[in-house]
C-alpha cells in the first residue's frame, strides 16, 4: 500500500514538473514575442515620426544626417506599408536636396575658380598698366581690363587697414578711375581682396587691399 | 547738492564714454596718417604729369580732374618766384591751367622730403587735421635745352581726414575721406 502511494506521488511529481516546465517555456516565448512586438511597434512609430519630420522640414539635421537616418530605417526592414510609403517620399525629397546641394557646390567651385582666374588676370593687368612703357600701351591694357567689368563705373573699394574683422576703407572710386590712377602713379600697391559678379558674369564690385 | 553732483558725475561718464568710442587706436591712426601722405605723393605725380610738355592736352585735363578731387572745394595753391616777393594764390584748377601754360620748352618738377610738420589731430567735430610739408624743385628749360629757371620752394599743405559713410551694393561702407586744403608757400630759394 505504501509502495503504491509512493509510486502515485512520484508520477504526480513528474507530471507536475513536466507541465510546469512546459508552461514556463511557453511564458518565456510569449514574453520574447511581446518584447519583439513592442520593439517593432516602437521602431515603426519612431520611423514614422522621423520620416514625417524630414518630409516637413522640421529637423535641424544636415542632408548627410537625414540620409543616414533613412538608411537606418531601411536597415530595420520594417515591412510596414506606412513606413514604406514615407520612405519612398523621403528618398525622393532627399534626392532632390542632394542634386540641389551638388549644383550649389559646383556653382561655388566655378565661382571660386573664376574669381581666382580673375584675381590673377587683374593682378597681372594692374602691374602691366603700372609698368607700361607708354601711355598708349597702358591704355590698351586698361581697355582690355574694363571689358571684365559691368561698366567703367563699377565701384572699387580699397581697404587701407583690417582690424579685428573691421575694414577701414579709402574713399570709394570706380574701376575706370582706379586703372587710370595706376597708370598715372605708375604703381600697383593694391591686390584683389574680393570680387563680385553680376548674372552675366561681369564684375560688378571689386574690393582691393593695400599690399 | 548730492543730486547735482551725482548728475554731473553721470553726465561726465556718458560724455567720456562717447569720446572714448570715437577715438581710434594707434594702428588705425597710422593707416590714416599713411593714407594722407599718399594723397600728397599722388598730387606730386599729377603736378609732374600736367607740368610735362609731353602730356597730351586731353590727358592733362583728365589728370586735373583727378587732382581736383584731392582738394577741398575752396582750396588754394600758392605760387612764388625768385624774381618777386609776391605769392599768388590760385584755385586748384586755375593753378593747374597756369602750370600747363608755363612758357618753357620743358619743365621738371620734383617733390621730396614729404613729411608731417603737424600730426593729424582730432578736432571737436571728429575731423583729423594735420600739416604736411614738402619741398618742390622746379626747373624750366628753353628751346635749346638750357636751364632757364630753377627754384626750390617749401610748401605746407593742410590735410583734413574725416570719417564718412556711403552705400555700395546695398551695404553701408565707412571710409576715411582725405581732402587737401590750402597749399601755402613758406620759403623760396634758388638752391
Amino acid at each position: 500500500m505504501k509502495s503504491k502511494l509512493t509510486t502515485i506521488l512520484m508520477v504526480l511529481l513528474a507530471a507536475f514538473i513536466t507541465i510546469g516546465g512546459t508552461t514556463s517555456c511557453k511564458s518565456k516565448k510569449r514574453l520574447a514575442r511581446e518584447a519583439a512586438e513592442a520593439e517593432y511597434k516602437s521602431r515603426v512609430e519612431q520611423a514614422v515620426k522621423d520620416l514625417n519630420a524630414i518630409l516637413d522640414d522640421e529637423t535641424l539635421w544636415s542632408l548627410e544626417e537625414k540620409e543616414a537616418r533613412v538608411q537606418t530605417i531601411k536597415d530595420w526592414n520594417l515591412q510596414n506599408a506606412e513606413v514604406d510609403d514615407l520612405l519612398f517620399q523621403v528618398e525622393k525629397k532627399l534626392a532632390r536636396e542632394r542634386a540641389q546641394k551638388e549644383e550649389e557646390e559646383r556653382r561655388e567651385r566655378e565661382e571660386r575658380e573664376k574669381a581666382n582666374a580673375a584675381d590673377a588676370v587683374l593682378g597681372r593687368n594692374f602691374n602691366s598698366i603700372a609698368n607700361a612703357a607708354s601711355a598708349s600701351q597702358a591704355n590698351r591694357v586698361i581697355n582690355e581690363t574694363l571689358g571684365m567689368f559691368e561698366s567703367p563705373n563699377t565701384p572699387v573699394l580699397i581697404i587701407i587697414k583690417q582690424n579685428q574683422g573691421f575694414n577701414d576703407y579709402d574713399r570709394p572710386t570706380t574701376i575706370e578711375k582706379y586703372l587710370n590712377y595706376v597708370k598715372d602713379q605708375k604703381k600697383a600697391t593694391e591686390k584683389v581682396h574680393q570680387i563680385k559678379y553680376n548674372d552675366s558674369g561681369k564684375i560688378n564690385e571689386l574690393e582691393l587691399i593695400k599690399k | 547738492m548730492k543730486k547735482i553732483i551725482a548728475t554731473l558725475v553721470i553726465a561726465l561718464c556718458v560724455v567720456g564714454s562717447a569720446m572714448a568710442q570715437e577715438e581710434i587706436d594707434y594702428a588705425r591712426k597710422q593707416a590714416i596718417d599713411s593714407l594722407a601722405l599718399e594723397k600728397v605723393r599722388d598730387l606730386s605725380k599729377y603736378i609732374k604729369i600736367v607740368g610735362s610738355k609731353e602730356t597730351p592736352f586731353s590727358e592733362a585735363n583728365r589728370v586735373i580732374d583727378r587732382a581736383e578731387e584731392l582738394f577741398m572745394s575752396d582750396a588754394e595753391i600758392g605760387v612764388s618766384s625768385l624774381g618777386s616777393n609776391k605769392i599768388t594764390y590760385y584755385r586748384v584748377r586755375k593753378y593747374f591751367e597756369h602750370l600747363m601754360r608755363l612758357n618753357y620748352d620743358r619743365v621738371e618738377i620734383e617733390w621730396y622730403n614729404i613729411e608731417y610738420v603737424s600730426d593729424l589731430q582730432r578736432q571737436p567735430d571728429g575731423t583729423y587735421v594735420g600739416v604736411i610739408t614738402i619741398f618742390q624743385t622746379f626747373r624750366g628749360y628753353d628751346k635749346e635745352g638750357n636751364l632757364a629757371y630753377k627754384d626750390t620752394t617749401k610748401k605746407d599743405i593742410t590735410v583734413y581726414v574725416k570719417r564718412k559713410e556711403t552705400q555700395i551694393g546695398g551695404r553701408t561702407i565707412g571710409f576715411w575721406d582725405v581732402l587737401l586744403g590750402d597749399m601755402r608757400v613758406k620759403e623760396t630759394t634758388n638752391r
